[in-house]
């Protein structure tokens, strides 16, 4: 072998000086962390790859970088990103090959373009929400009806999140003290596999679904950040399908994540979520506390209306009332005046009545005066003829019996005529002129003494007779008593 | 009448229901008053749900926990 021979150190060094020579500049390389660890010393190793678009890896190749420029370079592209520099993302380096002896090929990274990431980020977003689109499900939580008072919240957030029991703390003393009921569903909420973590504690709420009114993915505030872990189209599939409503307070300043985009509320932190929360059971209670009065109103109204009815009502009685009591008052009068005449007609008969009496009356006093005349004819009569037969048998006796005799007739002649005045001062008062006199009068028609308007037609001649004279007339009006 | 078990949503629609029946009069006065002591059970069972812890869902967290 006439070759010259090398040892392994002299060909690490060739390839080395030629690997100089043959890339002198820093270069800008696309890739994608594949694996990321920094050491004790702050020094960041990285596994850069670039895969095609089945996900073979087309290639691969180590990167460092160093403590001194890694401490300006990681918070630089965080902040601006708004992206933890962790495994998964796809970076824009600047970085000069390097080639060691002992460790081989690998990249000096000396500068990074956040920019490109923010880019592929958005892409990437862009790729799932399209996709999510396209299956039509992009809106599928959001078209869940949040229950009107969300009072059972399953919360998914990492268990030592300082924002946690913060949040916890302001939903439970709420100034309205509304009671809330929570429970904490833990997941990892940063790298990569916050996703699949997130993914099984939903898996654990759906078991409680009929319990829970919501679901509040939460991450506490604070410096960390992750979107890629939300920007990731199996955790918003997740999300879609849930069939509870998503809200989700995962606490970055930059764009939404898929995740939120998804979500049926999305909100910037935990505090938000807690606010939101208790606002909407706020609403709640004050639509029940406006229902409330308006029933009272409306109630008030009713029996307002009611009673309005109730009054129109009294009042259209009371308008009756009046309406009858005059109807009765005038029938009264009618009455009134029909006793009226039915009295006069009434007193009219009794006067006949007694007229009637007293003619009777009359009549028989005629008679008993006859009477007792012929009896005192008979009488002296029979006196005259017993003295006459005394004066014969007894004529001696006869002037002491005539004396006596005299004396006794006189008596009784002067008795008998007392008798008879007194019979005729009786007379007198029941004498039926003595009646007319006192303003009786009495009817005839055709000479027969008149009882009844019966007996009478309009036009009759009627014969009345007064004390001191008859008159006749004609009857125009005959009103009978009813 | 109302059970323990109603929905706010089912609270909310009773009452609105009944609201909307005062106010277009279909109600006599008898039915109004039945109407005023339902309403008054609703509004009540909305306010000690809002407000009052209930044992069997603190008992259904409780469960959870030991899973």
């Amino acid at each position: 072998m006439d070759s010259p021979q090398l040892s392994l150190s002299e060909l690490q060094g060739m390839i080395k000086n030629a690997m100089e020579l043959a890339l002198p500049d820093s270069y800008w390389v696309r890739a994608e962390i594949s694996e990321l660890t920094v050491n004790r010393s702050g020094h960041c190793y990285l596994d850069l790859i670039e895969t095609d678009s089945a996900n073979n890896i087309t290639a691969r190749v180590r990167a460092t970088i160093w403590s001194y420029t890694f401490r300006m370079l990681k918070p630089y592209f965080e902040s601006t990103t708004g992206q933890l520099f962790s495994e998964g993302i796809k970076v824009l380096l600047n970085a000069k090959v390097e080639y060691h002896e002992v460790y081989g090929l690998s990249l000096n990274v000396r500068d990074i373009d956040p920019t490109y990431t923010l880019g592929d980020m958005a892409q990437q977003r862009r790729v799932i929400i399209a996709r999510l689109e396209e299956e039509g499900i992009f809106d599928m939580n959001k078209e869940l009806e949040l229950p009107l008072v969300p009072q059972r919240v399953a919360i998914i957030s990492s268990p030592t999140a300082a924002g946690l029991q913060d949040f916890i703390d302001q939903l439970h003393n709420n100034p309205q003290r509304i009671k809330f009921y929570t429970k904490l569903f833990p997941a990892v909420m940063q790298g990569k596999e916050a996703p699949a973590s997130i993914i099984q504690a939903l898996d654990r709420i759906f078991e409680y679904e009929e319990f829970f009114d919501a679901v509040a993915i939460i991450r506490g505030g604070g410096a960390q950040v992750d979107l890629v872990a939300f920007d990731n189209y199996d955790l918003a599939f997740h999300i879609t399908q849930f069939p509870l409503p998503v809200i989700t307070g995962i606490g970055h300043d930059k764009d939404d994540s898929v995740a939120d985009l998804v979500a049926h509320t999305r909100l910037k932190t935990p505090t938000a979520v807690a606010e939101f929360l208790i606002s909407t059971v706020e609403e709640f209670t004050s639509y029940l506390a406006e229902l409330e009065q308006q029933f009272v109103d409306a109630v008030n109204d009713r029996l307002q209306e009611n009673r309005e009815q109730l009054n129109n009502l009294l009042n259209s009685i009371s308008g009756l009332a009046r309406m009858r009591i005059k109807d009765e008052q005038q029938l009264l009068q009618i009455s009134e005046l029909k006793l009226k005449t039915g009295l006069e007609s009434y007193f009219q008969e009794k006067k006949n009545a007694f007229h009637l009496l007293a003619s009777e009356i009359k009549s028989s006093t005629g008679i008993f005066i006859r009477h007792r005349q012929n009896l005192l004819a008979r009488s002296v009569e029979k006196t005259r003829f017993s003295t006459k037969t005394i004066n014969w048998k007894k004529g001696n006796e006869l002037k002491t019996i005539r004396h006596e005799l005299k004396y006794k007739v006189e008596d009784k002649l002067k008795f008998e005529n007392q008798q008879m005045l007194r019979l005729q001062e009786t007379l007198r008062l029941v004498d039926p002129q003595q009646i007319l006199k006192r303003g009786f009068s009495l009817t005839y028609k055709n000479g027969k003494l008149l009882k009844s308007v019966e007996q009478l037609a309009k036009g009759d001649r009627i014969e009345t007779r007064l004390a001191d004279g008859t008159l006749e007339s004609n009857i125009q009006l005959i009103t009978q008593n009813s | 009448m109302a059970t323990k078990k109603i929905s706010y949503k089912e609270a909310i629609t009773e009452i609105e229901d009944i609201l909307e029946k005062i106010e277009n009069d279909e109600l006599d006065v008898d039915e109004l008053s039945e109407k005023v002591k339902q309403v008054s059970a609703l509004i009540k069972i909305c306010k000690d749900k809002l407000q009052k812890t209930e044992e069997e869902v603190e008992k259904i967290l409780e469960e959870m926990e030991d899973k």
